[in-house]
């Protein structure tokens, strides 16, 4: 395997599959994690079936629901989608998270000029 | 708002967890199909395809079990996993399990047993609205508790300030009779307002109205059992009569179901307050009252009392009350065997403490012997807590199976004790396992885990893996903690099964001493029959006998007669009130006179009887006359009654011995005159002809009682309830058959009912019996678990000492040194706890005073017998598992580590 490939940042999965649901509209399980491996361009490690607790939690929180339904090969799928709390959800991370990145940039700025 | 959320979802997951299982696999599944398709789309081969899907899911275990984690609570599911590794551990020693499951049971089903009965009689409130303050009223007389006459009652009802309503009632056994049929019956006269007062109203008709009430009118309200049995629940119950001692009686109302107050009674008829006794000293009523609702039983005492202390003053001797007593109905009702179930409460749990220190052991035995395993899994990174965890659900399972299998006693054991006909226990249909009861199982279930389960599994936890895994035990034996313990154990077990015996044993060898007195009278297997004849009320004073006197009289003549034909049969002879009957028979005042005219009416009566060297109380008793001769009670002076008695000649009478001395001491009864009037209202005066021997009639053991014997020829108005004591040659059910027909071809309207003598006497012992019954049960049960322990504890040594031993045999010693050395072990916990036991128990016997009689609460040979047979069982206990170790081969000892 391609040995600079990332582990999934902790507590990031949930994230980057509310944001996949909402560009790409219901998906089911093995969809949601070929786009998130695709979208990171194949940087990530993605061990696919860590995927399905994750689903299951964001389920519990009310963010995405899910109900059976049928492949594009014809198989019996659970298909997710993403709740409007889902949604609202969204934006708070993207917001939290971008203020973070913005941080952490800041910080290494300074580190790379020593003055 | 999320968080409940989710809290939600994992609770409703709990319900679906198998089809969320499903579900998951089913959806791993279609993942894998799709992610092979997609690989075979890049150009990969089938099984390539496969592979790398696969590979790309990563482990297809864990990711279920992080699912699992996250679909529901861990700690459910860490439960789960410790029931069903304890369930595997116990089913590899199921010897232990049984041991400790049964043992367990035992003693919390005994403890709730007792539990529930006390429940059922003090816990649960009485069917009356309001019950909590009824109250039960008594007057104190200055002997003791006893009945109201009527004016006091009169008197306390109108003066108090403390309740909103009092009642007077008086029960009594009488026949009675719809238009078809004759039955026995219990039927109560009540005062005005006593329903009002009871705050219970007829289901069906109407009660009393005020003026029924105070002209006591022929009318009368039924139980509901009554109109069930009697009436056949008709709906125009008003147009059947009944008719209870000659008086026609018209239905008016039946009361609701459930209602029993006073206990057993069948009809309630008003008693007119005007035609009752004037004599203060004429005790007769029970009273019942309902406190105010600013008012309590303490209050309302003050009150009465202070209204006794007026009464006795304005009254002076003719008033005997002195005080009066304010109890909370339930307490009334459930007064007698209040002291049984304190005992026997603490019994069970005395029981439950023993069966506890068992199990204790053990737990505690079991504990040593996986300590090993503990250690190891310490050492592997197990938490302190999870080490633990296994030793307390390994408890709790063990438990709450012990007490479902207690339940199961239980319930089996309350319907035994219901069953068993010598208990009077009050409220019986209220006794049964209800939510309270099982609460309190699983309370009492609960402590005993704690007590059973904490030790182990805190010692299990807290041990340095180092220390265990290091030192083996089988090398160095117990630690020295470890046996403390267990000894210390095993010792208060013993000393608790002491208390136990000897309470035992302190109440049989009074019920024991009870059987040996000599009552005065016979006890064996005599049989006696019980009528109940109409009769007529009291009313006013009279000098000749009524119609229905005269009919009673000759009534029972033709009945005794009948019975002497029946072949086989000698002595027949019977009296109004017979020994050991509760409530005791009626007493009161006579007169010595000089004439036999000289008292002939009620002022003449007030009059003498003002002077006070002339009066004494004594029982009064209308017997037959050959009542003595077959009670075998012995005539001491004088003669009996005899042919010479009839109604027409002087009035004679016998008195007891102790009256004679209490009388005319140093002087001769015989011939003397005395008037009884009060008694019976016939004015007649009687000679005494003769002194009989004392008797006990109050109840085995207790002072005789002086007592006034009419004849029943002569004085029958008392005689409507009367008992006939005979002996005939057969066997006794031919002999009733007989004596029934004799009583159905003379009056088939008239109830008889049979006893023997010896019923007689079991029936009043039946309380103390009770009490043995459950305490000799319980101590033998715990003398096998005590026993059970020391065998336990002394095997345990053995082995875990069996190395040493072999060294020691190897040495030199021989069997026996072997069996000394363990049977030590044994020994000194047995001498402790046997000490301990006799000092317990010699403080806490107080609490059986009440039922003994001829022995002292430290009885010496009660002590001793108990302490041998302790020490005899421990000590036989320690030495078969001491024997069986000392036959062991030495050399195979050693080899076995």
């Amino acid at each position: 395997m391609t040995p600079d490939k990332h582990d999934v940042l902790y507590g990031t999965l949930g994230l980057m599959v509310i944001k996949t649901l909402e560009a790409l509209g219901p998906l089911h399980g093995y969809l949601i994690a070929r786009r998130i491996e695709q979208i990171s361009g194949n940087q990530l490690s993605l061990n696919q079936g860590t995927l399905y607790p994750a689903l299951l939690k964001l389920q519990q929180s009310g963010w995405i629901s899910s109900k059976w339904g049928t492949s594009e090969s014809g198989r019996r799928v659970r298909i997710y989608t993403l709740t409007s709390a889902g949604r609202k959800q969204l934006q708070k991370e993207e917001a939290q998270w971008q203020r973070a990145t913005s941080i952490v940039e800041r910080f290494l700025k300074i580190s790379e000029n020593p003055s | 708002m999320t968080r409940l959320r989710i809290l939600l979802f994992r609770l409703w997951s709990l319900v679906r967890a198998r089809q969320m299982d499903r579900e998951i696999d089913d959806e791993i599944t279609s993942h894998l199909a799709e992610a092979t398709d997609a690989y075979i789309q890049q150009g990969l081969s089938p099984e390539e395809a496969r592979l790398a899907a696969l590979r790309g899911f990563g482990g297809i275990t864990q990711a279920k079990e992080v699912y699992r984690h996250v679909r529901s609570f861990m700690w459910l599911d860490d439960l789960a996993r410790d029931l069903r590794h304890t369930v595997r551990a116990l089913r590899r020693s199921p010897g232990f399990a049984l041991v400790t499951i049964v043992t367990l049971a035992l003693g919390l089903g005994a403890t709730t047993v007792i539990f529930s009965v006390v429940n059922g009689i003090f816990l649960r409130p009485l069917p009356y609205p309001g019950a909590d303050r009824l109250m039960q009223v008594q007057p104190m007389l200055a002997r003791g508790s006893g009945l109201f006459s009527y004016p006091d009652f009169a008197d306390v009802q109108e003066q108090n300030r403390t309740f909103a309503g009092l009642a007077a009632y008086t029960s009594r056994k009488t026949s009675a009779a719809t238009v078809d049929q004759a039955f026995r019956a219990t039927s109560t006269q009540v005062s005005p307002g006593f329903l009002s007062v009871m705050g219970v109203a007829p289901a069906f008709g109407r009660g009393f109205s005020a003026d029924e009430e105070q002209t006591g009118e022929s009318v009368a309200v039924v139980s509901y059992g009554y109109w069930q049995d009697r009436l056949a629940a008709r709906s125009d119950f008003t147009s059947q009569g009944v008719r209870v001692n000659d008086r026609i009686y018209t239905v008016i109302g039946v009361m609701p179901r459930g209602y029993d107050f006073p206990a057993g009674t069948d009809l309630w008829t008003p008693l007119a307050p005007r035609t009752q006794s004037r004599t203060r000293t004429a005790h007769g009523f029970q009273v019942v009252g309902r406190l105010r609702s600013d008012s309590s039983a303490a209050v309302a005492q003050q009150d009465l009392k202070s209204i006794a202390t007026r009464l006795k003053q304005q009254y002076g001797d003719d008033e005997d009350m002195v005080d009066a007593s304010v109890r909370p109905m339930i307490e009334q009702l459930a007064g007698n065997v209040r002291a049984a179930l304190t005992v026997l409460l603490g019994a069970s749990v005395a029981l439950l403490l023993v069966a506890c220190v068992n199990v204790a052991n053990l737990m505690l035995a079991r504990a040593l012997s996986l300590d090993r395993e503990s250690a190891l899994r310490l050492a592997l990174g197990a938490g302190p807590w999870s080490v633990a965890r296994r030793f307390m659900t390994e408890t709790l399972v063990l438990t709450m199976a012990g007490a479902g299998l207690g339940l199961a006693i239980a319930f089996g054991g309350i319907a035994a004790l219901l069953a068993q006909s010598t208990t009077q226990l009050p409220r019986t249909d209220e006794i049964g396992l209800d939510v309270r009861v099982l609460l309190f199982l699983l309370a009492v279930s609960m402590i005993a885990a704690s007590v059973v389960g904490v030790f182990p599994a805190f010692r299990a936890a807290r041990r340095d893996p180092r220390d265990a895994l290091a030192d083996s035990q089988r090398i160095q034996g117990p630690s020295a903690t470890t046996r403390r313990f267990s000894g210390g154990f095993v010792m208060a077990q013993i000393s608790l099964t002491v208390v136990l015996l000897v309470g035992a044993g302190l109440v049989g060898r009074s019920v024991l001493k009870l059987l040996d007195e000599d009552p005065g009278y016979r006890t064996d297997d005599a049989l006696v029959m019980d009528i109940w004849l109409p009769a007529e009320e009291l009313s006013g004073a009279s000098t000749e006998l009524s119609a229905g006197d005269a009919h009673v009289a000759t009534y029972l003549d033709r009945l005794m007669g009948g019975l002497r034909r029946i072949p086989g049969v000698e002595r027949v002879g019977g009296i109004n009130h017979f020994p050991l009957q509760w409530p005791p028979g009626a007493n009161g005042s006579y007169i010595l006179i000089n004439r036999p005219d000289e008292v002939a009416n009620w002022d003449d009566w007030e009059r003498v009887g003002s002077d006070r060297s002339r009066t004494g109380k004594a029982q009064f008793r209308v017997a037959s006359s050959e009542y003595f001769a077959a009670m075998r009670i012995p005539l001491i002076r004088g003669r009996m009654f005899d042919a010479r008695d009839t109604p027409d000649a002087p009035h004679v009478a016998l008195v007891s011995a102790s009256l004679a001395e209490e009388r005319w001491p140093g002087q001769d009864p015989l011939g003397r005159l005395v008037q009884f009037g009060g008694m019976d209202g016939d004015y007649r005066a009687f000679t005494i002809v003769g002194i009989v021997g004392d008797i006990q009639e109050l109840g085995l053991g207790r002072t005789p009682q002086p007592t006034f014997y009419a004849d029943e020829r002569q004085r029958p108005r008392r005689a409507n309830e009367f008992h006939v004591v005979f002996q005939g040659g057969g066997d006794g059910a031919t002999l009733t058959a007989a004596a029934r027909g004799v009583a159905r071809d003379l009056d088939p309207t008239i109830p008889v009912a049979f006893r023997t003598l010896r019923t007689v006497v079991s029936a009043w012992i039946g309380d103390r019996q009770f009490v043995l019954v459950l305490l000799t049960l319980f101590g033998v049960v715990a003398l096998v678990l005590a026993a059970t322990g020391v065998y336990g504890v002394v095997s345990y040594m053995a082995a875990r000492r069996m190395p040493e031993i072999g060294v020691r045999v190897a040495l030199g010693a021989r069997g026996r040194d072997v069996v000394r050395l363990l049977v030590r072990e044994g020994a000194v916990c047995t001498v402790g706890g046997v000490t301990i036991g006799l000092i317990v128990a010699s403080l806490s016997t107080r609490a059986v005073a009440s039922w003994l009689f001829g022995v002292g609460g430290t009885d010496p040979t009660t002590f001793a017998v108990v302490a041998v047979a302790m020490s005899a069982v421990a000590l036989a206990a320690s030495w078969v598992p001491a024997y069986r170790t000392s036959c062991t081969d030495a050399m195979e000892a050693l080899r076995q580590d």
